[in-house]
């Protein structure tokens, strides 16, 4: 559990050299959010992505420094190395959700004077969380077979292919006349029909697989 | 023992670690010489359990490499050429990190070794000259007590005054009569200098282990013309290379070679040179 620890530190340390350009981005996102009161309703999501995403940037220092190697030589082992790397990345997750939650409930309190309805918020940062942990359980097991580099490319592919599915859908929606509006109560009506709990069962199965497929492709690989 | 290989396979598609055997008794150092790719690293990292092995037994400590991976790696302290920690950090976040790690991290010892090799604490590593992170590699193998040192390459990069003072740390380390050294170099000079035991490893395969003094003091290389290389018998010499006047011919007994033949120059090999004759030479 040791090992664990020390390279949770490690990638922390590591992380903190990101401490003012995170900052600058909380502060750029809630700027935002102040702004207009429609910013507030992605504002959250936004924020929560910036955080969240920064765990992955982890493995780029790792293999900078070719770490892995050196990080082997410690009493540690594969598995706990892919393990860390999961809590560090789930963690940076949930610390954007709660910051998101935080400062959307905190604008909406202190710069439009409202007490804003929990849950639609809730609602909208579990699906950010979703989408994060998606493009996440993908990533990781797939910086692990090519390299953070490689990984990246694939990440910008995999995410101009949801836009690109996203956009095709959209325009095939339009195109057929239907109308298509977004607000928080459709998704919430979406979130509900298919239930919160089912929703974080999914995140939480999604990371469980990526952190299987992840740990076989670690333990084969030659470093 | 304090480190045993047996038998040990490894192969690549382009490269093959072939029946390595390796015996490091307490107390040693031992040198582990050859060219660049012939196997040197693959075999650390083997004993090291980084890479999966083909077949094979390793010890250390008398324990098995793989089932006691942790308990060992407890006790070994490990200097990588080309592979460290984040430039990012400097030697108050290694700190923060080794701590974890090492049940016997001394913080004392670490920060006394920062000191005495003058490294900045507060500065990342990034900014430091390749000799400054080779120390602090040092520092952080020699701080939590091992009793195996294991390194790749330690001396490369350093200045002969710095590589001096690591050389002296290393035989220090090796004055309790508990602990060993497998230290890979290319710098062989620094080997003659500090090692007990010189192993040669060419294509994957060991070629010699022999203790230093044994090499030195018994190899030697014969230089003749054509006419006298033609008399040696070939079961006499382990490698031979004609150069453009003459040959150099290693030999395994220089005085039991000096007996049968009436061939004066003998000279009395370094390293390098078995090494070369080794890899350059014909039999």
């Amino acid at each position: 559990m040791n090992g664990i620890k020390g390279l949770i530190v490690k990638d922390l340390l590591n992380l903190s050299h990101y401490k003012f350009s995170l900052l600058i981005i909380i502060v750029v996102f809630i700027g935002l959010g102040v702004s207009s009161k429609s910013s507030l309703t992605f504002m959250p999501i936004m924020l929560m992505t910036a955080i969240g995403m920064i765990g992955l940037s982890t493995f780029s220092y790792d293999e900078m420094s070719k770490a892995d190697k050196y990080l082997l030589t410690f009493p540690t082992d594969k598995k706990e190395m892919v393990k860390a790397k999961y809590i560090l990345i789930i963690g940076m997750i949930i610390i954007g959700a709660i910051v998101s939650i935080i400062a959307t409930y905190g604008i909406n309190y202190i710069v439009y004077s409202e007490i804003p309805d929990i849950e639609p918020i809730l609602t909208m940062v579990l699906g950010g969380v979703f989408g994060i942990s998606l493009v996440e359980a993908i990533q990781i097991p797939s910086v692990y077979k090519w390299g953070a580099e490689k990984g990246r490319i694939q990440m910008f592919v995999l995410i101009i292919l949801i836009g690109a599915l996203i956009g095709g859908l959209v325009f095939l929606i339009t195109s057929a006349g239907l109308s298509i509006q977004f607000d928080t109560n459709q998704i919430l009506g979406f979130i509900k029909n298919f239930g919160t709990y089912i929703l974080i069962a999914v995140i939480l199965l999604m990371y469980f697989l990526s952190y299987k497929l992840s740990c076989k492709i670690y333990m084969k690989k030659e470093i | 023992m304090i480190l045993e290989v047996k038998n040990l396979n490894k192969k690549y598609k382009d490269f093959q670690l072939k029946n390595v055997n390796l015996s490091l008794p307490k107390g040693m150092i031992m040198g582990l010489i050859g060219e660049n790719g012939a196997g040197k690293t693959t075999t650390i990292k083997a004993i090291l359990n980084i890479i999966n092995t083909d077949s094979g037994e390793i010890k250390i400590f008398g324990l098995d490499n793989k089932k006691e991976e942790k308990k060992i790696k407890q006790d070994i302290g490990v200097v990588l050429d080309d592979s460290f920690l984040s430039e990012y950090l400097n030697p108050m976040d290694i700190n923060k990190i080794m701590k974890n790690f090492y049940q016997n991290w001394d913080e004392k010892l670490y920060f006394k070794y920062i000191e005495e090799f003058k490294l900045p604490k507060n500065k990342i590593s990034k900014d430091y000259s390749s000799g400054m992170k080779m120390k602090l590699k040092i520092a952080v193998a020699l701080s939590h007590h091992p009793k195996l040192l294991i390194l790749d390459e330690p001396t490369s990069g350093l200045d002969p005054v710095a590589r001096n003072e690591i050389l002296d740390i290393f035989q220090d380390f090796i004055q309790d009569e508990e602990h060993a050294i497998l230290v890979s170099s290319h710098i062989t000079s620094d080997l003659e200098h500090i090692a007990d035991y010189i192993t040669f490893i060419n294509n994957g395969e060991i070629v010699l282990t022999k203790t230093k003094d044994e090499l030195l003091d018994r190899y030697g290389i014969v230089k003749c013309s054509e006419q006298e290389f033609k008399k040696i018998n070939k079961a006499d010499y382990l490698k031979y290379k004609k150069n453009r006047y003459e040959y150099e011919i290693l030999v395994e007994n220089k005085n039991e070679f000096k007996r049968k033949y009436d061939i004066q120059i003998i000279d009395k090999p370094t390293i390098e040179d078995i090494m070369l004759i080794y890899i350059k030479g014909e039999k």
